[in-house]
């Protein structure tokens, strides 16, 4: 039990958003599991609009970047900022605002984006007045942390604040500017941007999504919860310093490089894709980094099913950020465009690092805020396997799936006509699109198995009244 | 090769110079960041942080 922790942090909130983040995981894999099914076996979209892939894939993809990557954040963020800094969060009240505001904010997707309500910016589609509430309640989690930051006790501020405090910043000010719009009644608007700046700067979003909210906030958990779940220090300190400022300079140049071939001028895709392949060095350099601090240590993975996430996730982290930069480059990019390779990208990226590392830091947290064991330690271990499998079977079809269709659209005959026409194109991705429906299934059942493994962890918890005598029990702080 | 690199520098925007100076900058600020944090003088000093978090 970690009562001086208990004591000594304020870890109410942290608690919430760690549970409605494992419950907003199933919620955001079963809809994209939906949907991967509605692409196998269209019959499935059982001709009502509600249920439509156009509708649901941002329901989806919200649901999982923003209810279950936010809360991740939020949690981990509130609860290492405290932890590194060696003092309470700076406002309670505050920290209760941005857990009941980010709800509010993901409740009002759940509702306008199946009726249709929708920006038609990827990743950004929610109305203006819920782009407002964001930017509100992003502010008071920046706030807060930046507050808590500013009344530790410490000299020093560990490097894993630098990457949340990054996030924050860059995610408030890509997501004002890109959310600009000129409202023409409560449910619709239009972007202030238009043609080729629109592109522009849907993409400068788009990528600096990735970029800074699940790749700078999830390494931010990389650079906490990885050595304290090894219990030794990150191998290099100086190279996590490099990572950062790498990152932070290097990622805003790459949204070019989603609009190769298009209206955009041809030197701007050129530039992202060079800076692309140019953060292959700190993107590696923070992997090996994260790696590396299990030097000594590698013998516990036979035992810490904890630690199997985070190596799985830092092993994809690798990968796509390898993947990534190649598929960038304009020849490659010519056949990986508009190709389902892009979705094995997305997925290898967002199921392998972004919720590996994020299940990961829950598990970690979960024995120290509730004071208690795990219900099932062997549980744990069938969902690393189940979300490690899922991910490799999703990833892979859709791999293939991409290649087969990327040389079926440009595979011409003898009199220079197209071979295929798109629909045989459609036809032939059937076999995969069904396997990508499988292992996305196996990941949403492993995230079935953690709620299941959480909630009743949380019961243990509340019939030993664990987090009460921690509260309350005699320590020296 | 020279023409490769001939840049008609009258015909920047006040945009064009803004991006280009903020470009060389950071380039320089990255170089300074590289310089100081691989200086083998300064690996005590940057490397004593990481335990910070094995006393939280």
């Amino acid at each position: 039990m970690e009562a001086v922790a208990e004591q000594k942090y304020n870890f109410d909130v942290v608690r919430w958003f760690t549970v409605m983040a494992v419950v907003y995981v199933v919620v955001g894999t079963l809809v994209g599991v939906y949907i991967a099914s509605e692409l196998a076996w269209p019959v499935l979209n059982l001709d009502s609009p509600y249920l439509s892939f156009g509708r649901l894939r941002p329901l989806h993809t919200n649901a999982v970047i923003f209810a279950f990557g936010g809360c991740v954040l939020m949690a981990t963020a509130f609860y290492s900022v405290q932890r590194t800094c060696g003092v309470k969060l700076w406002s309670s009240k505050m920290a209760w605002f941005t857990f009941i505001g980010w709800n509010v904010v993901i409740v009002a997707a759940v509702i306008t984006l199946p009726l249709g309500i929708n920006q038609s910016k990827e990743y950004a589609e929610l109305e203006w007045p819920i782009d407002i509430a964001i930017a509100v309640v992003w502010l008071s989690y920046l706030f807060n942390f930046v507050m808590t930051i500013i009344h530790r006790k410490t000299s020093h501020i560990y490097v894993s604040n630098w990457f949340f405090l990054g996030m924050m910043v860059m995610i408030t000010y890509l997501h004002v500017v890109n959310s600009l719009a000129i409202p023409v009644g409560l449910f619709k608007s239009y972007s202030i941007f238009s043609g080729v700046h629109d592109a522009m700067i849907q993409w400068w979003w788009g990528h600096n999504a990735v970029g800074f909210y699940l790749t700078a906030g999830f390494l931010g958990i990389m650079y906490y919860f990885v050595p304290k779940q090894v219990n030794r220090p990150v191998f290099s300190y100086r190279l996590s310093v490099i990572h950062f400022w790498a990152l932070m300079f290097g990622y805003v140049w790459l949204g070019a490089h989603h609009l190769q071939y298009t209206a955009l001028p041809d030197w701007t895709g050129s530039l992202g894709a060079a800076v692309s392949i140019a953060m292959i060095i700190p993107s590696w350099g923070g992997a090996v980094n994260g790696l590396m601090t299990l030097s000594g240590a590698w013998d516990r993975l036979r035992t810490d099913y904890v630690l199997r996430f985070f190596v799985i996730s830092l092993a994809f982290y690798a990968m796509s950020t390898f993947e990534g930069p190649i598929m960038s480059i304009k020849t490659v990019n010519a056949l990986s465009h508009y190709t389902d390779w892009t979705i094995g990208h997305v997925h290898s990226g967002a199921l392998g690092w972004v919720a590996m590392v994020g299940m990961g830091a829950i598990y970690h947290m979960m024995t120290r805020l509730f004071h208690v064991k795990m219900y099932s330690e062997k549980l744990i271990n069938i969902h690393f396997w189940m979300a490690t499998i899922g991910t490799v079977i999703y990833v892979v079809a859709m791999w293939v799936s991409g290649l087969m269709q990327g040389l079926m659209w440009r595979t011409y005959d003898e009199y220079g006509a197209l071979a295929y026409t798109f629909a045989e194109s459609v036809e032939a991705m059937h076999p995969y699109y069904a396997m990508r429906a499988v292992g996305g299934l196996l990941f949403f059942l492993g995230a079935v198995i953690m709620l299941y493994n959480v909630i009743l962890t949380v019961l243990m918890a509340k019939k030993a009244g664990s987090i009460q005598l921690a509260k309350t029990v005699d320590v020296k702080l | 090769m020279s023409n490769y690199f001939y840049t008609d520098y009258s015909a920047m925007t006040t945009n064009d110079w803004i991006g280009l100076s903020v470009t060389v900058i950071i380039f320089i600020l990255m170089a300074i960041a590289y310089f100081k944090v691989f200086r083998p003088k300064n690996r005590d000093k940057l490397e004593k942080h990481k335990f910070i978090i094995m006393d939280d």
